[in-house]
């Protein structure tokens, strides 16, 4: 069974934005995602990295399975992230990370970390073919 | 295929005197549909100037998209005192639009013209192959299809994808190279002195139609891009792109 990982830091300024995207990509490309499901996925890093903020740096790891990537984004300090994940869903019609993200990957979760900081998984998966 | 004509000085003054009418219902008023309709009147203006950036790697209709949110913000910050006409105002804006667009690319610069011209042929096989395959296409079989290799496939689509954020928020301190009218009424801010916020719902008025639409099909929906190609007559890879941009948009609305 393949539990491959893939560990990244990276500065959070969106000078790095372009270099984790393409990582992404890449990642994804190696489980033979289609072309929407890479474009899902980049965009989930991206945008929690634009609500985490342009300064320190983020560790992204990424755990690869059969058909599936589990991508753990962190340590975040910025607990809006974790409010807008973890609070009441977002009203109907309402556009927030929380409806972004559960458009976009299939399963996404917070753990605490220290210091108050987060860490964000989310999980994509290949659809069968 | 569009067609231009040149208008009377009659008609000029008086697409100005309405142009007026709706800036004043806008600013004075708050009347987003004055607002639209603004978009909508000058959009021909947007295109013309869209026009003379093309066939430099990037599709028209991008360019059009680009030079639209100059369109917007120049809507948005004119000040009713001005003597000058809205027209005369937002060039400067969409001009600038665009070639900050093309700077913080370095499209020209940078990216070597084979990988240019595989982002340009990528739109089409990305739809040719979700037609053939009836389910969007792994990287591989896009490469396969362009004879390509996947990464310059995902090399390409990174270069496509253009609206990263940097380009609709670089501050007033990198605009050497535009002329000095082309930087009238820009206010952007850097990025540094944004306050982070995950509720994105207050700039999504200030979204063009289309891309409300498109977020609302992705987000509330929850419908797949191809779908959203398919229901609004874009490529799949436009779709993605505008999702991005407009997101981006929106995020540094906030800022």
């Amino acid at each position: 069974m393949r539990a491959e990982l893939i560990e990244l830091t990276t500065p959070l300024s969106r000078d790095y934005r372009a270099v984790v995207r393409l990582i992404v990509g890449g990642i994804a490309e190696s489980l033979d995602f289609a072309f929407d499901e890479v474009d899902d996925l980049q965009l989930a890093v991206e945008r929690l990295l634009a609500e985490a903020g342009q300064t320190g740096s983020v560790n992204i790891s990424f755990e690869l399975g059969p058909r599936s990537v589990r991508t753990r984004v962190g340590p975040l300090r910025e607990r809006t992230i974790a409010d807008a994940l973890q609070g009441p869903p977002p009203a109907p019609g309402e556009l927030n990370l929380r409806r972004i993200l559960e458009a976009v990957v299939d399963s996404y979760g917070v753990e605490d970390a220290a210091d108050g900081a987060i860490y964000v998984r989310l999980e994509k998966v290949r659809e069968a073919r | 295929m569009r067609q231009s004509r040149t208008r009377s000085p009659s008609e000029a003054a008086k697409a100005r005197k309405q142009d007026r009418l709706l800036l004043r219902r806008y600013h004075l008023d708050g009347d987003t549909t004055a607002r639209e309709e603004l978009i909508e009147r000058h959009l021909p203006l947007v295109r013309s100037l869209a026009r003379r950036y093309a066939g430099r790697g990037e599709s028209l209709e991008d360019i059009e998209q680009v030079g639209a949110i100059g369109l917007i913000k120049a809507i948005d910050r004119f000040e009713l005192e001005r003597e000058v006409s809205l027209a005369t105002y937002a060039t400067p804006n969409v001009v600038g639009e665009i070639k900050r667009h093309f700077r913080d690319k370095g499209w020209s610069i940078r990216v070597p013209r084979a990988l240019q011209e595989l982002n340009a042929s990528m739109s089409n096989a990305i739809d040719r192959l979700t037609g053939r395959l009836g389910r969007s296409p792994s990287i591989a079989e896009i490469a396969a299809e362009l004879k390509s290799t996947p990464e310059e496939v995902l090399e390409a689509l990174e270069v496509g994808s253009a609206y990263s954020t940097v380009s609709l928020s670089t501050g007033p301190g990198g605009e050497e190279a535009l002329d000095p009218m082309e930087t009238i009424g820009e206010e952007d801010e850097g990025f540094d002195q944004m306050e982070t916020r995950t509720a994105l719902e207050p700039a999504l008025g200030h979204l063009p139609e289309r891309e409300r639409e498109i977020l609302r099909m992705r987000f509330n929906e929850g419908l797949p891009q191809t779908q959203i190609a398919d229901r609004v007559g874009l490529s799949q890879m436009h779709v993605s792109r505008l999702i991005r941009k407009s997101l981006s948009t929106m995020r540094d609305e906030l800022a």
